[in-house]
């Protein structure tokens, strides 16, 4: 199934024009020894990397291609890994299976939340999931008898031994699913009528697509991508906290798809490995990474809102033209 | 082309990161608050660890090489907490850590040291659960909430003929447990008692005071770390809960942070809190020599118990590594279970019995300290103490 | 009952402080159809202001907290001039860009101020019994009184004044406004900034009472859309009427139910109006 997909993603790359095919292979085959040659510590890295990934590339899915500004991503991420965490915990229910039902509860909760937005317009999209994260969170924060609160609550691991080397992969597996479903996603029939009603609303209605359940598709199918990565995350770090479902996690996920480029494929998957790697640097002095990536997104977002790829694409192509 | 050698030299610099440079230090790790409410403990033990670098490289160090401590902040959170913990195993591969001054990042911490099975000494977090797993790796010189309740606080509220307690506990893993063991033994006394619960972090206690004002206690048990603390006792005084009644801060440091006069006024008067230094009461000569050094290093009296505190898990792990000889892990809790070593507050030995709090624990003694007329004066236990307590009207 | 009645009281004087800082976001989502994020962080940096004018530079609080709301008042007018006047029309941006904007506000506040509750002084002290039931604090009750009075001059501003009709013309329609000679851009830039203005006279009112923290911004913020989309987006007379309500339930189900939960109930508000009455109560019918 994969390979099927294979020639277009060569042939949209080549399309491009600003990525060699062949330069991907070195890329390809780093990614996939990191583990043989990589610390301990930079696996860690590596593997919270894939995290972002994942969110950041399933929030682009109704961010970037339609035009929602949901908030309520890093909530969802928090419900995937509380639902998960309690169930192991309370109920000695596998991670896997727990991972699978926060998912799927993750995507309810969207398709729940998207109904009831959505038909109202962008801002009330954006206030509701604002109020659905904090009040997310204060619940998790307050129910400390079942959910511990602040003081965290420890879970199992995925694996029955911990091995860093097999969460890595596990990470890269599912990232690379969700890219695979998003990839397809945006160049299937429905890819289409999102980018149409992202590009001009009215007249996308008026060539009949339905965009209101366009978009409450897309909102469902990125919560749960966001479940099932809270889930993965809760289990890998073995400790969950009401940080995970936070507004402080939201603006990284946000900052990471404006600063790698909204709308484009790559953009998330650049923004969360760069703005990830980054942090780890930039945390030597103190905590002064979100006050850096806050403003560099405030850049972007004003002067360069295609992000990253954007202004790599326009290099490349001003290159082709002289 | 210069795209595939950026590649390459991006690779490569992974690649020469995580190796190990050759030292020649001996780094351990150190975790705390250095950001968040809690900053002025991550101050203090950034002060307690310059002392002992200090003492223990004037005396050779350790193992001959120079002692360096790599301090990882914990924000007072405990994801926050296992990530600095994780970092100190993984990319600065230290023997040892030591610190902590959070029950929940504690809690969180020694399982992150159970899985690299990196040797832990914990200085200032409470609760009977981080021993009471009974870790391998995880040891505590410092006091743990049974013993705090039951040597210190309990004994002192009876002794003093106090009728009626009340128990404020915040919703953090050390307020649950100090309060629990609290109730225990007031129950045990027979002695009326009611427990209000506050949310960490809380600002705003006029209705949990109003509450408190109905049921009249005499002594009121304050288990609120942080700045909490400090309004918790303004607004004490404002709602005309005190001077009738006293109130007893169950953690201590933040009657003793600077801006606690700024934030009670003259609420903090006759106020009570626990504390295991005082300048009168000097147990051991390293207790006498640290304040002094500490008074030419700093230029002020200490004021922050937990200088010594972390200054005490620094001295305890250098010990360890020059008596084991080496630093594996293995060496080291061997060589920790066989400590007996004299710092600021006695003598260490790390209790063996598997199966309660007392394995790999040593509590140091504490004091019962009321603020008269903005001095310091110890009011328990008998033998250590400075001042007679003074009630209020 | 005494009881009952100091909840609903403090429910009163919070719903009018509430209205004060949800007219700041209404008044510029009516008009621009951007949603100030940032607003929360706003407010608290007016209480930081108006701390640090007080406790630092010794100014009496009289004349700190007008400076206060001063201040934040041209922070909102740099905001609209340099960030929001740019990506005027894009509805998606504007919104990304306002709350980058808080998330580094609140990093800000929190390098420069410190993670502490700053509280600054108030203006009276002591206790008035009311009706002879219960004792109020005197600063609440001053409070009271000086919303109430800020509510009064924005009536009068919007209602009588040349500037609150034009606003009201734009909101109407933008374009056949500029044609009548209206110019909209400067009229865009002095809302925004009333509205941060708005934001701050909250602020600078409240924080003597309440302390204020870096992270309590989002509360904050999220109270004022509560109020905004309870009270319908756009009209005035819908943010007092609902950040009464508002303050009302919250009070009183924060002393009957839980105290924890007292944000829970503005957002079953918010989930309810969107199920029942997505305009609001006063809001239009789109």
């Amino acid at each position: 199934m994969v390979f099927s997909s294979w020639r277009p993603i060569k042939q949209a790359m080549e399309r491009a024009g600003f990525m060699k095919f062949w330069i991907f292979i070195p890329l390809i085959f780093l990614t996939l020894f990191f583990p043989f040659f990589l610390s301990q510590y930079w696996l860690h890295v590596m593997i919270i990397s894939l995290f972002y990934v994942m969110m950041a590339s399933s929030w682009n899915l109704i961010a970037g291609y339609t035009g929602q500004i949901s908030f309520a991503h890093a909530a969802f991420a928090g419900v995937g890994a509380y639902v998960s965490g309690m169930l192991a915990v309370n109920m000695g229910i596998p991670a896997w299976l727990g991972i699978l039902i926060g998912t799927s509860i993750a995507g309810l909760l969207g398709l729940g939340l998207g109904y009831l937005c959505i038909r109202m317009g962008g801002i009330y999209l954006s206030l509701t999931t604002l109020g659905f994260s904090e009040i997310l969170r204060i619940i998790i924060t307050n129910e400390d008898r079942w959910t511990r609160g602040t003081m965290g609550l420890q879970i199992p691991g995925f694996f029955i031994e911990y091995s860093k080397m097999s969460y890595y992969f596990l990470f890269l597996i599912v990232s690379v699913f969700f890219l695979w479903v998003i990839y397809r996603l945006i160049h299937s029939e429905m890819g289409l009528s999102f980018r149409a009603v992202l590009n001009d609303e009215l007249a996308a209605s008026s060539s009949g697509i339905d965009t209101i359940r366009v978009r409450i598709l897309a909102f469902t199918i990125s919560s749960a991508m966001a479940g099932m990565a809270g889930g993965l995350y809760g289990h890998y770090l073995m400790l969950i906290t009401p940080d995970i479902p936070s507004l402080g996690q939201m603006f990284l996920v946000l900052a990471m798809a404006v600063i790698g480029g909204m709308g484009s494929f790559i953009g998330p998957i650049l923004g969360a490995f760069i703005l990830e790697i980054l942090s780890e640097y930039i945390r030597i002095y103190g905590e002064y990474h979100v006050l850096l990536f806050g403003l560099v997104a405030l850049g972007m977002a004003r002067f360069a809102p295609e992000g990253i790829m954007g202004l790599l694409e326009k290099r490349w192509r001003l290159r082709k033209i002289s | 082309m210069r795209r595939v050698a950026f590649l390459v030299v991006l690779v490569m610099s992974f690649i020469i990161g995580s190796l190990a440079f050759a030292q020649e230090t001996i780094k351990i790790g150190v975790v705390g608050p250095r950001t968040g409410p809690a900053a002025a403990t991550g101050k203090a033990f950034e002060e307690g660890i310059a002392i002992a670098l200090d003492h223990i490289n004037a005396k050779g160090g350790v193992l001959g090489k120079k002692l360096e401590v790599v301090f990882e902040d914990t924000g007072g959170v405990p994801e926050k907490a296992a990530s600095a913990f994780e970092k100190l195993a993984t990319r600065d591969r230290v023997p040892i850590v030591v610190g902590e001054s959070h029950s929940s990042s504690a809690l969180a911490e020694i399982e992150v040291a159970n899985r690299y099975k990196v040797p832990f000494i914990i200085c200032e977090a409470w609760h009977d659960d981080i021993t009471k797993k009974n870790y391998r790796w995880v040891f505590r010189a410092g006091p743990v909430n049974s013993g705090v309740v039951d040597f210190y606080i309990a004994p002192f509220v009876k002794e003093n003929g106090f009728k009626k307690v009340a128990i404020v506990r915040e919703n953090s893993d050390w307020g649950v447990g100090i309060a629990e063991r609290t109730e225990f033994n007031m129950k045990n006394f027979g002695l009326p008692f009611v427990t209000l619960k506050v949310e960490r972090e809380s600002k705003d206690f006029y209705t949990e005071l109003t509450k408190l004002k109905g049921e009249n206690p005499d002594i009121i048990l304050a288990y609120i770390y942080g700045t909490g603390l400090h309004f918790f006792v303004a607004q004490a005084h404002e709602v005309g809960v005190t001077p009738k009644a006293l109130i007893l801060d169950g953690a201590g440091p933040p009657s003793l942070w600077d801006s606690f006069w700024k934030n009670v006024g003259k609420a903090g008067e006759l106020e009570l809190f626990m504390s295991s230094m005082h300048e009168k009461v000097h147990l051991t000569p390293t207790s006498r020599k640290f304040w002094e050094d500490y008074k030419k290093k700093f230029g002020k009296d200490p004021s922050d118990y937990k200088t010594r505190s972390i200054y005490n898990v620094v001295l305890i792990a250098a010990d360890a590594i020059n008596r084991a000889r080496s630093t594996t892990n293995e060496a080291l809790v061997e060589a920790l279970e066989k400590t007996n070593l004299e710092v600021t507050t006695g003598i260490v030995k790390f209790g063996l019995k598997v199966g309660s709090y007392e394995y790999h624990q040593w509590m140091p003694p504490m004091l019962v300290v009321q603020w008269q007329d903005q001095k310091q004066v110890v009011v328990f236990p008998k033998e250590a103490a400075t001042g007679g307590l003074k009630r209020g009207k | 009952m005494a009881e009952f009645l100091m909840y609903l009281t403090n429910g009163l004087v919070m719903g009018v402080i509430n209205a004060i800082s949800a007219i700041g976001v209404s008044l510029v989502v009516g008009i621009m159809r951007v949603i100030n994020f940032a607003h929360g962080e706003l407010y608290i940096f007016a209480g930081y202001f108006s701390y640090h004018l007080s406790l630092t530079f010794g100014l009496s609080p009289i004349l700190a907290m007008p400076l206060s709301v001063i201040f934040v008042f041209l922070m909102g007018i740099l905001m609209e001039r340099f960030l929001i006047r740019p990506t005027y029309g894009d509805e998606m941006y504007s919104l990304i860009i306002t709350f980058v904007l808080s998330i580094i506000l609140q990093n800000i506040a929190l390098l420069i101020f410190g993670p502490y509750p700053n509280k600054p002084p108030t203006l009276i002290s002591g206790a008035t019994s009311l009706f002879g039931l219960f004792h109020y604090g005197n600063q609440r009750l001053l409070s009271f009184i000086i919303s109430i009075a800020i509510l009064l001059s924005v009536f009068y501003l919007i209602k009588r004044t040349w500037f609150g009709k034009s606003v009201r013309a734009i909101s109407q329609d933008r374009e056949m406004a500029s044609l009548m000679g209206i110019d909209h851009l400067k009229i865009n830039m002095l809302s925004f900034g009333l509205g941060a203005a708005l934001a701050g006279a909250a602020g600078v009112i409240i924080a003597p009472i309440f302390p204020v923290t870096p992270t309590g911004s989002s509360a904050i913020s999220l109270t004022a859309f509560v109020v905004v989309v309870l009270g319908g987006m756009g009209s005035l007379k819908g943010c007092v009427v609902g950040g009464l309500i508002l303050g009302i339930l919250e009070n009183l189900g924060a002393a009957y139910i839980s105290t924890m939960y007292r944000h829970i109930f503005g957002f079953i508000i918010l989930i309810l109006v969107l199920v029942f009455r997505p305009w609001g109560l006063f809001g239009q019918r789109t």
